[in-house]
């Protein structure tokens, strides 16, 4: 203390000005000072929160912003009144997305980077070794009610939700809940890889058997008959591909899964394994890096698998016209909050095929209402948005009229990979339907049989198959029978 | 509402203080703090607030009688009147579905488990409102006279729903008589924002680690992991809660009042006793005066009274067996370090203390976090190494290596900023005795705090939910 002191005497005899002035007056004027720093700051904060525009929906996430809620006396009362209006200010803050990118990228420097780092997201667990399937066949049945309930939420949650990605979050919530069941630990944590110095984004697969799924083909076969062929055709998620091996604990096997839908399938069900083909071309870029789905390339892989086993023609993607999108950051920048992900974009190419022109497409909206005709393939404002690029998106009911006339009809039911495999079969069918398992509202019986459907390919991704989503196809089935079904497209068909 | 959200900062927090600070008396500034007070309580429990005005206003009454009253016997039951609402309030609000639920565990009797939400903050206000009823009662304060002010002090927002536990006595000055200056409004920006970054930055992110492998099943978890997880979650309950408490004492400052600290650096503690006076430390002086050194059924007993409190302390912290065991668990320790003696600790070696307390105390944030028993036995098997053998277990694991590495920076600055360090360097700047170099702390600090605000301003948008651990309480 003395010497502290002593310090403090030589200081104030070597220096002048400010160290005149008595300690208490410095503290003062330099708190005086330090709220003249403060105050402008916050205060500006305050004021551009409030004079800068919200924006209604997050590109980053693929939602819509928290609205302002109603005021009503009963969600007083119960908090909700109060709590809407804090989520509708917190979640519409002026240029949300260019702040989320800038928290990410902060995030970042939270560790160290190596060549082969690897980002976890999510709560991955270590999944369980194969079972014989008798056990599988167990645990099924003993599938509690409660479970039920949770698959209708979902399901309620899908029909309500603008987006799909929303729809799957959804579902990885649900999955989390009832983890103890075989059927749906699908989802399994995010791994952010790095490799080749690029970041990719990887779905962990938790498993499943797929039951619910091959029991509801089974049963669209026994409504249907033979007159209309089925096929099952499941899409791998990329993890099955580019998992590191130190992660393979904790990524279930789909060739697995696949295999397990395969054998409880009737026989007169074709189906598709496409793992193999796509593990052949996975040095190619058959997943996108940065999204959660297949990229265009890998979907031709697959339809062309479907052409082979369906015996149709198929033209060669020599014969395609290729669009590149420069810039795609797709939907796993906004799952995993990886700023690495951001700054690695990547190309969206997808292949037009040559009859384009003489193809029609006819919208309709979930309930068969007619919407009015357009291009199967569209331009989309956001690059974010790119995987829009087919039909703009799925919350509609597709006909594709081509210039082939050879009387087969295709219905594709499909969740959003199933998107991308339509345009390779323009030069293969005379018309193509495509309705999304999750959001179609008529009976799809009544719809295949009144439309004269010749062939049906189910293509979705493997966790659609064995997880939640596989349970709306049993609804599809059972949903408003008997219903006339009525093509209001057919008036405007030239 | 929640400090760390972009309504409280940006709307509630800029409007308060601009009426706050137009008003020109005292008075006026009380009824200013009064209705936001009520208005922020009001936003998260629009029912309960009538419960926090009720409860006030019995309290006050109770303490007015307390000071009317000549005879002691009168006076004490009078107190004894008002403690047992208070806590009746707490046991109903609290406790009750946690007591039928073990009763209909023990007995067998289906009795309905009634399902009532806690009121945010009530385990805080109601121990506010029992110490200034026993303080009256033993004459250490003088009852309010005035209702509103007697509200103020029970209600006064930064405090209110996640403490500390702010005495009476602490306040009662300020309430009616105080000054505001401008280092007090200076100092206590300052010290908010701080706890905002703690929060914000520190706390959300650990917490995200934490819920990555405890948020789980924890059976295959390997023994580094649940180590390491343990470690950070025990971080995170720090920044979490003590973040907290900096924002409380930091706005109390700019409204002119001076709250006693909360925290004061837990983990440089060489016992659990040290730790228990560092850590939430208006909680655990709380029991020291008003439970420990108070005789019940007859004259003192020192070791009953002791494991009395633990009970109590873990009781507090929430209606769950883990919580209860956790409160023991503390008592344990502390019991056998009266029975070894201050002396004889403190010609320990230095490192072996540091060792064991922290083990002891990371430990004791395990049974803090896992709810679940059945959880709770697996985190023994897996921190103890005994799941290697049983259950084959990992001794580490690739999750832990990726999470360590992606997270390391993070970690070491949490470890840094836990230790006592910041507050050194503060004080080379502030006793240095050099006033340029006061100065440049000073406008240095300002700046460093601005920065913190605005990142946590930004992390907050990515925040749909994180509430403060202690609300719960």
């Amino acid at each position: 203390m003395d010497n502290k002191e002593a310090h403090t005497d030589t200081g104030r005899k070597r220096k002048k000005g400010l160290n005149n002035i008595p300690r208490k007056g410095v503290e003062h004027g330099f708190a005086v000072i330090s709220l003249m720093i403060t105050v402008p700051i916050f205060f500006t904060a305050v004021l551009l929160m409030i004079v800068l525009p919200r924006p209604k929906v997050s590109e980053i996430e693929k939602r819509k912003l928290a609205e302002m809620p109603e005021f009503t006396f009963d969600s007083y009362f119960s908090g909700e009144y109060t709590a809407d209006v804090a989520e509708h200010y917190d979640d519409t803050v002026p240029y949300r997305d260019d702040l989320k990118n800038v928290g990410y990228s902060f995030k970042t420097s939270f560790g160290i980077h190596t060549e082969d780092e690897v980002k976890v997201v999510g709560k991955p667990s270590v999944v369980p070794k194969p079972v014989d399937d008798n056990k599988n066949e167990q645990s099924e049945n003993t599938v509690p009610d409660a479970d039920e309930n949770s698959i209708t939420e979902s399901q309620q949650e899908n029909e309500s939700s603008a987006k799909e990605s929303q729809a799957e979050q959804s579902k990885s919530e649900s999955s989390q809940e009832s983890s103890e069941e075989e059927e749906v630990t699908v989802e399994n944590g995010i791994i952010v890889v790095k490799s080749n110095g690029h970041y990719r984004a990887l779905e962990l697969f938790g498993g499943g058997s797929g039951s619910t799924y091959a029991e509801a083909l089974n049963n669209f076969h026994k409504d249907l008959g033979d007159s209309v062929k089925i096929y099952s055709m499941v899409a791998p998620l990329a993890s099955e591909y580019y998992t590191p091996s130190n992660y393979s604990d904790f990524n279930a096997s789909q060739k697995d899964s696949i295999k397990s839908i395969e054998s409880k399938l009737d026989k007169d069900i074709v189906s598709i394994d496409i793992t193999d083909v796509l593990g052949e071309h996975k040095s190619e870029e058959i997943y996108f890096r940065t999204d959660h789905h297949w990229t265009p390339l890998g979907a031709y892989y697959a339809a062309e698998s479907f052409a082979k086993a369906a015996g149709i023609s198929f033209k060669e993607l020599s014969t395609y016209k290729k669009n590149d999108m420069e810039g795609f950051v797709g939907t796993m920048y906004g799952f995993t909050g990886d700023a690495n992900l951001n700054n690695d974009p990547e190309v969206f190419s997808y292949y037009t095929p040559d009859n384009i022109d003489k193809c029609m497409t006819y919208y309709y909206s979930t309930d068969f209402t007619y919407t009015g005709k357009g291009n199967f393939f569209n331009g989309v404002g956001d690059i974010r948005s790119a995987y829009l690029t087919f039909m703009g998106g799925d919350e509609q009911v597709v006909k594709v009229k081509t210039n082939i006339k050879n009387g087969k009809k295709l219905l594709i039911v499909k969740d959003s990979y199933g998107n991308a495999i339509p345009g390779y079969l323009f030069g293969s069918y005379e018309e193509i339907y495509v309705v999304d398992m999750r959001y179609f509202k008529l009976n799809l019986v009544d719809f295949v049989k009144q439309n004269n459907v010749t062939d049906m390919l189910f293509a979705m991704v493997s966790y659609s198959a064995v997880g939640d989503n596989a349970d709306n196809l049993e609804n599809l089935r059972t949903q408003v029978k008997g219903k006339k079904i009525v093509d209001e497209g057919l008036k405007d068909e030239d | 509402m929640v400090f760390s959200s972009l309504f409280f900062l940006y709307v509630f927090l800029p409007i308060c203080l601009v009426c706050y600070y137009l008003c020109k008396t005292i008075e006026q500034k009380n009824i200013v703090l009064i209705i936001s007070s009520l208005v922020f309580y009001a936003w998260g429990e629009p029912v309960w607030v009538c419960l926090l005005v009720f409860s006030a206003f019995v309290n006050w009454f109770a303490s007015r009688l307390i000071g009317l009253f000549d005879v002691e016997w009168r006076k004490k039951l009078v107190a004894a009147a008002a403690i047992i609402f208070d806590l009746g309030l707490l046991i109903v609000f609290k406790y009750s579905g946690f007591i039928v639920e073990n009763v209909n565990a023990v007995t067998g009797l289906g009795i309905p488990v009634p399902n009532i939400v806690m009121p945010i903050g009530i385990s805080f206000f109601t121990f506010q409102a029992v110490s200034y009823i026993m303080d009256c009662l033993w004459g250490t304060v003088e009852p309010q006279k005035k209702y509103i002010n007697f509200l103020l002090y029970l209600s006064l927002f930064p405090q209110l729903v996640a403490g500390p536990i702010v005495r009476y006595s602490v306040i009662a000055e300020e309430i009616s008589n105080r000054k505001i200056r401008v280092v007090d409004i200076s100092e206590g920006a300052k010290r908010a924002m701080l706890g905002i970054a703690k929060k914000v930055i520190i706390a959300n992110n650990l917490y995200a680690v934490v819920e990555q492998f405890f948020g789980t099943d924890i059976t295959n978890l390997s023994f580094l992991g649940t180590w390491y997880t343990v470690i950070l979650y025990s971080l995170y309950v720090y920044f979490d809660f003590s973040g907290y408490s900096d924002i409380a004492i930091g706005l109390g400052r700019m409204f002119g009042f001076h709250f006693n600290e909360n925290f004061n650096y837990p983990f440089i503690c060489k016992t659990i006793s040290e730790f228990w006076q560092r850590w939430h430390i208006s909680l655990s002086s709380f029991f020291r005066d008003y439970l420990f050194y108070v005789p019940i059924f007859g004259k003192p007993r020192k070791y009953f009274n002791l494991f009395l409190v633990w009970f109590c302390t873990g009781l507090w912290h929430g209606a769950s067996w883990n919580f209860i065991f956790w409160g023991l668990y503390f008592g344990i320790f502390i019991f056998i370090e009266t029975k070894i003696g201050k002396k004889r600790l403190k010609k320990w070696n230095k490192v072996w203390t540091h060792i064991y307390s922290k083990i002891i105390i990371v430990i004791g944030f395990g049974i803090f976090y896992f709810t679940d028993l059945s959880q709770l036995g697996k985190f023994f098997m897996n921190i103890s190494g005994i799941s290697m053998i049983t259950n084959g277990n990992e001794f580490a694991d690739v999750l832990t290596r990726d999470s360590m590495l992606n997270n390391l920076f993070l970690i070491i600055f949490a470890i840094v900023v836990s230790m006592p360090i910041l507050q050194k360097i503060k004080y080379f700047f502030y006793k240095w005795g050099n006033n340029v170099v006061y100065a440049v702390g000073q406008i240095g600090g300002t700046l460093i705090c601005c920065t913190l605000l605005m990142i946590s301003s930004i992390l907050l948008v990515d925040n749909t939910n994180n509430p403060f651990l202690y609300f719960r309480f």
